[in-house]
């Protein structure tokens, strides 16, 4: 049960200076190592999430477009058999028509409101980046 | 070039005619059959363990009822978690066939108009039952916005009314759409690589659409994944129309 003869004089488990900067030098090393590895992965979450963006964007102008179409299609139809039901051809598929269209128009509206809300809780109502302009 | 049509073809597997109707077992049956064999397979052996601390695949289970549950309760609320199974049925049942269909050589269910149809046919369905069970004839506030003057009130109410008629047909359009002209365009890109390798010196072009494919392929299974989510949530919005009628 003897002690190494360099601890002498020390508490067990305490550091000589030369052990001591050793540490500090490892400690900062892995620090550095830590912050490289943690800004590739911000990068990658952010391309991942620009992807992400650049897919539903495509999924959301599908909608826009499919909610425009779907109404002023099913206003021509609802014109069109009213017109073959009270012979009043071609009058009420016109009339129709275009109510389709402005129902198309309100449905692209709301599918737009709801996206915006959607965008702003996800993204905590920043979206896109601050430009500076003239009134600056 | 091989046809890029063909991969649609429905052709029967079991000829069945009951009382003139032809109801024979087809490839779409299989597909469809096959998707839903599938997902209760996975589900039993996710869930069968029941373990507080889950495994990989219970953990895959538990994540899919929490993405539904979470698009459920967003949009409607805590009172929507009644429509829970049919919700989370529809959403896997559409997730399980685009994917299936991802599978070179497989059918894809959801390219049929006639099965996307029925789909949002039934959402519809159950949109005017359950808003009418529940509220009445409140429901029909769906169709007259509060605070329009009294004169354009007909118009706008026929115009809401044309908007709600109208949203199976986006509802089942929009999904049809995406999964036949993504199979489409994958069958068109792949139909370039096999011309070009078989055209003398030009097939040192062959990479290039071949890449395009490859790229193509994984938007697709971002697509298939994003219609089903998109469809789902859908079904949630007009499942809270339903529930509370007047914006």
């Amino acid at each position: 049960m003897s002690d190494p003869p360099e601890k002498k004089g020390r508490e067990p488990g305490e550091m000589t200076p030369e052990e001591r900067a050793r540490f500090e030098g490892r400690i900062a090393d892995l620090g550095d190592k830590l912050g490289k590895v943690k800004a590739q992965r911000d990068a990658d979450a952010h391309a991942d999430l620009d992807a992400e963006m650049r897919g539903r964007g495509m999924a959301y102008g599908m909608r826009m477009a499919a909610e425009l179409v779907a109404a002023v299609i099913v206003g021509g139809i609802i014109g069109w058999g009213l017109d073959w039901v009270l012979g009043t051809k071609p009058w009420l598929f016109l009339l129709f028509f275009l109510l389709g269209f402005a129902a198309g128009i309100l449905n692209v509206v709301r599918a737009y409101e709801r996206m915006q809300r959607e965008f702003a809780q996800r993204t905590g109502g920043n979206i896109g980046h601050r430009v500076p302009d003239d009134d600056d | 070039m091989p046809d890029p049509i063909h991969q649609f073809d429905i052709h029967r597997i079991v000829p069945l005619n009951i009382g003139g109707w032809d109801v024979s077992f087809t490839n779409a049956s299989l597909y469809m059959l096959l998707a839903v064999v599938l997902t209760i397979g996975f589900f039993t052996v996710a869930t069968r363990a029941r373990a507080l601390v889950p495994s990989r695949l219970q953990s895959v289970a538990e994540i899919s009822y929490e993405f539904v549950a979470d698009m459920l309760r967003s949009s409607i609320g805590k009172e929507g978690m009644k429509y829970f199974p049919f919700v989370f049925s529809l959403f896997i049942f559409i997730f399980a066939t685009n994917m299936l269909g991802m599978i070179p050589g497989a059918f894809t269910v959801a390219s049929h108009i006639i099965v996307t149809a029925t789909l949002a046919g039934l959402v519809f369905l159950s949109v005017l039952v359950i808003g009418f069970a529940k509220n009445g004839l409140h429901f029909l506030k769906l169709f007259v916005p509060s605070g329009v003057p009294v004169f354009v009130l007909p118009l706008v109410t026929l115009i809401e009314v044309i908007s709600f008629l109208s949203r199976p047909v986006s509802h089942s359009v929009r999904l049809f759409a995406n999964m036949l002209a993504g199979h489409i365009t994958l069958k068109v890109f792949g139909g370039f690589v096999v011309m070009l390798l078989g055209s003398g010196s030009f097939a040192a072009l062959a990479p290039i659409p071949l890449a395009a494919t490859i790229a193509l392929t994984a938007l697709e299974f971002l697509v298939s994944f994003l219609q089903a989510y998109v469809f789902t949530m859908l079904t949630c919005m007009y499942l809270n129309d339903a529930l509370h009628p007047g914006h």
